[in-house]
């Protein structure tokens, strides 16, 4: 849970993914927000935790595991078309098996990782169920996200914890379909241009 | 069943790429190659049915070799027609391998999903050092003078291009506007058209994609407005993608050349010339 929980010192809550876009360019409301976080998860949600689990069952594996770990970590590079968003889950993935390798005596995959692929590794290497460790990386990224809201929009405490609340059952059932990352499919375009176009805006209060 | 395999092949002597049609089976066919400048051809993809049919399994297959130069188009919009109930989905395939220090333009007008369309794309692409690609697509929301906008069932789009055997990008996307709303700010928001153009050319140093990468950056400001939004994403290696999602249809194809004339002048040193019909 420690592990699980958004507020791990990785550096998670200077990105926003492309939301601060998406609120600058006023495409993204209070209003919306039940919608979009929805099929945000619903879409890209879906993917990571597909890979995630691939990672976890890698955790598991002793054979050629780098080559292996580098090979997912490409194919989830390639999966992401804004070169922040990558190069932002790239870095708290670094950050996040620093923290586990300094913390428990684990294997190093020995390559680079993506944060829900770090995710997955931790919960496989603890031997926490499959399921439960998509379920607490999607809850986490959701919290994430309507924490980033709350700094870009008026969105109150009470509000961004309705709807977290009401966020579970996609969470839980998304966990339970995001299987095998070739079978993943998203369709987030706006998202992701929100993404390519951070870098242009004027005042930023997140990384990406 | 249709089928089409062609071959380009850099011919030395003569400094110009020939077209070997290896094979052909209908509707997918192809007439003749044109020469285009710096020893290209240009190649117009028919499809003689007017369009895919609910069923249909189109399978293409073109290699081009090293040093080759060809650049494909379509006749006109590829219409996907309404699958007959039992039908199933049409399927496309493309694979592609692009040779040693050769180069593809592939330049296709817009794909129309028909209301009830239900269809399955594959397309998968292999870079060899030195190989280019130019590469764009196109998805309207169905035709909409006559109002029919995003009543398809599901357009499954796959796409995988590598280069020297890495993936750079990867997209599977699913779109199924009956039940995952196309208007989600996740999805596409207010807009209705929506386009990728990868713009690659392996082992190209740092310098040089640096410096496209401002000048394609200018260009998506400059183009940006409230009916259409492009972005520029810089692929893992080797090259970009560039992004529009447009209100209208007219914007995406004026942009997209621009982006292509940027690219294919920085990259190649000489002007991008437009296939003659479409435009």
């Amino acid at each position: 849970m420690q592990l699980a929980d958004s507020a791990l010192p990785i550096g998670s809550a200077a990105h926003s993914f492309g939301l601060e876009t998406l609120v600058a360019e006023e495409r993204l409301t209070v209003d919306a927000l039940p919608e979009f976080l929805r099929d945000y998860l619903a879409e890209t949600g879906t993917v990571d935790a597909a890979f995630c689990r691939a990672a976890y069952r890698l955790a598991g594996t002793d054979d050629e595991l780098t080559a292996r770990w580098l090979a997912l970590t490409q194919r989830f590079s390639a999966r992401k078309p804004a070169h922040e968003s990558r190069t932002a889950s790239l870095t708290l993935g670094r950050r996040m098996m620093q923290l586990f390798l300094a913390l428990e005596n684990a294997r190093d995959p020995g390559a680079e990782a993506h944060y829900s692929m770090a995710f997955g590794y931790v919960g496989g290497t603890l031997e926490v169920s499959e399921l439960l460790t998509a379920a607490a990386y999607l809850q986490q990224t959701a919290a994430g996200l309507v924490s980033a809201c709350q700094r870009l929009l008026p969105l109150g405490q009470q509000h961004a914890t309705q709807l977290l609340w009401e966020l579970k059952p996609a969470i839980l059932a998304i966990a339970r379909v995001a299987d095998l990352p070739a079978d993943a499919q998203s369709f987030t375009p706006l998202v992701d241009m929100a993404s390519m176009r951070h870098v242009e805006l004027r005042t930023r209060l997140f990384v990406s | 069943m249709g089928r089409l395999s062609l071959q380009f092949e850099y011919d030395a002597p003569s400094a110009r790429t020939r077209l070997n049609v290896i094979g052909q089976e209908q509707p997918l066919k192809v007439v003749r190659a044109f020469h285009v400048a710096h020893g290209g051809v240009l190649v117009h993809l028919h499809n003689l049915s007017g369009g895919v049919l609910g069923g249909d399994r189109l399978t293409s297959c073109w290699e081009v070799g090293p040093g080759a130069h060809a650049q494909l188009t379509s006749t006109g919009a590829t219409r996907i027609y309404r699958s007959r109930p039992g039908a199933g989905p049409a399927r496309s395939s493309c694979r592609v391998h692009v040779r040693e220090n050769a180069l593809i333009e592939y330049l296709p007008d817009p794909l129309i999903p028909f209301a009830g369309a239900l269809y399955e794309q594959q397309t998968v692409i292999d870079l060899d050092p030195g190989a280019g690609l130019f590469w764009w697509e196109t998805v309207a929301p169905g035709r909409e003078a006559r109002g029919e906008l995003f009543s398809y069932d599901a357009l499954k789009l796959e796409f995988e291009l590598r280069a020297q055997q890495e993936p750079v990008a990867i997209e599977r996307n699913l779109l199924e506007p009956l039940v995952r709303p196309m208007a989600s700010t996740a999805r596409l928001g207010c807009f209705r058209y929506f386009s990728s153009f990868y713009i690659c050319r392996v082992g190209t140093g740092d310098t040089t994609w640096r410096a496209l990468e401002k000048q394609l950056l200018d260009i998506t400001n400059r183009l940006t407005s409230p009916v259409i939004t492009w972005g520029l994403g810089r692929l893992p290696a080797h090259g970009f993608v560039v992004r529009a999602l447009s209100l209208t249809g007219r914007e995406i194809a004026a942009g997209l050349v621009e982006y292509w004339q940027a690219a294919k002048q920085m990259l190649y040193g000489h002007d991008a010339v437009i296939p003659r019909k479409i435009y």
